[in-house]
């Protein structure tokens, strides 16, 4: 399962940031710090992404007490492989400089 | 947030919930209201991804776009703003011109076309509500309600011989609003067992 078309400059925003750091565990809010990306923008693309098998979601319990458990991601094999795929033929923008 | 979830439905339940959790983050570092807005707009965008999204979409369109503008179509003639003949004031003009001694017998229609009007309009409203609402008994009943007082509509205008040009449209009106009141029966059947009662109640 795998997308035909060419990732948009946000999606490979997203990659980078899930691919960095040794494809550990992100957080959605974390990510849009990171990424400059609005959640009305952020979400949509995770949701098309765990729907195509490139990133997987679990829960988390949360840091603070009181708190609601947090959802976080990461890239699967697929989505890793996809990932470089995608930046061998693309230059990555900056997070935030893309869209100042 | 609870309109961004509610737009979500059943099939994205699990993703309202993520966005929810991370709400409270951005509310910690005063983005909440940005964040929140960016959610109801991806929830509005996967609305027409899912089933139940497209239906609650249908169902709006039907509403906002045919059953209440018909609504105060109906208000509108009933309170004489409407132009030409279709309206009270048309036909207080129209009285005992066709038909010179049926004159008093149609000002004495007058009243009782004014409450099928009202009648009409409310039904509609009710109509649209039900239909949001997805209360299938409700719609049947509004939709039985504005046939009979459509019906009654027409003989009347028929037997005083009052003007009755603008009875086609009206007719062509309803009979669209049920077909797709009776296609919209039928996804929301397709798409939710408990709607088994759309069905019965027709």
């Amino acid at each position: 399962m795998g997308r035909n078309r060419k990732p948009s400059k946000q999606m490979l925003l997203l990659l980078q940031a899930l691919s960095a750091g040794g494809h550990q565990w992100r957080h959605g809010y974390d990510l849009m710090k990171e990424t400059g990306l609005m959640s009305g923008t952020l979400y949509p693309l995770l949701m098309r992404m765990a729907d195509q098998g490139l990133i997987e979601a679990e829960w988390r319990e949360p840091a603070q007490t009181g708190r609601p458990a947090r959802h976080v991601y990461r890239l699967t094999m697929a989505g890793v492989a996809f990932a470089q795929g995608a930046f061998s033929s693309e230059t990555v923008p900056s997070s935030k400089a893309a869209f100042a | 947030m609870a309109l961004a979830t509610y737009s979500l439905g059943d099939d994205r339940y699990e993703w309202a919930l993520a966005m929810q959790a991370e709400y409270e983050e951005a509310r910690a570092a005063g983005r909440q209201l940005g964040f929140a807005t960016g959610c109801l707009v991806a929830a509005w965008r996967e609305m027409p991804r899912h089933a139940e999204g497209r239906l609650v979409l249908a169902d709006h369109a039907l509403a906002l776009g045919l059953l209440i503008p018909v609504a105060f179509l109906q208000f509108a003639c009933a309170i004489g703003l409407s132009s030409g003949q279709s309206g009270i004031y048309g036909m207080l003009a129209m009285v005992g011109t066709k038909d010179p001694y049926l004159a008093n017998a149609q000002l004495g229609a007058l009243p009782v076309l004014l409450v099928l009007w009202l009648l009409l309009g409310s039904a509609h409203l009710r109509l649209a509500w039900a239909l949001l609402d997805r209360d299938w008994t409700r719609v049947v009943q509004s939709g039985s309600l504005i046939a009979a007082a459509a019906l009654t509509l027409v003989m009347l205008v028929g037997v005083l011989h009052l003007e009755a040009a603008f009875l086609g449209p009206v007719v062509g009106v309803m009979v669209v609003e049920l077909i797709l009141i009776l296609a919209a029966s039928h996804l929301h059947g397709r798409a939710s067992p408990e709607t088994t009662l759309a069905h019965s109640a027709w």
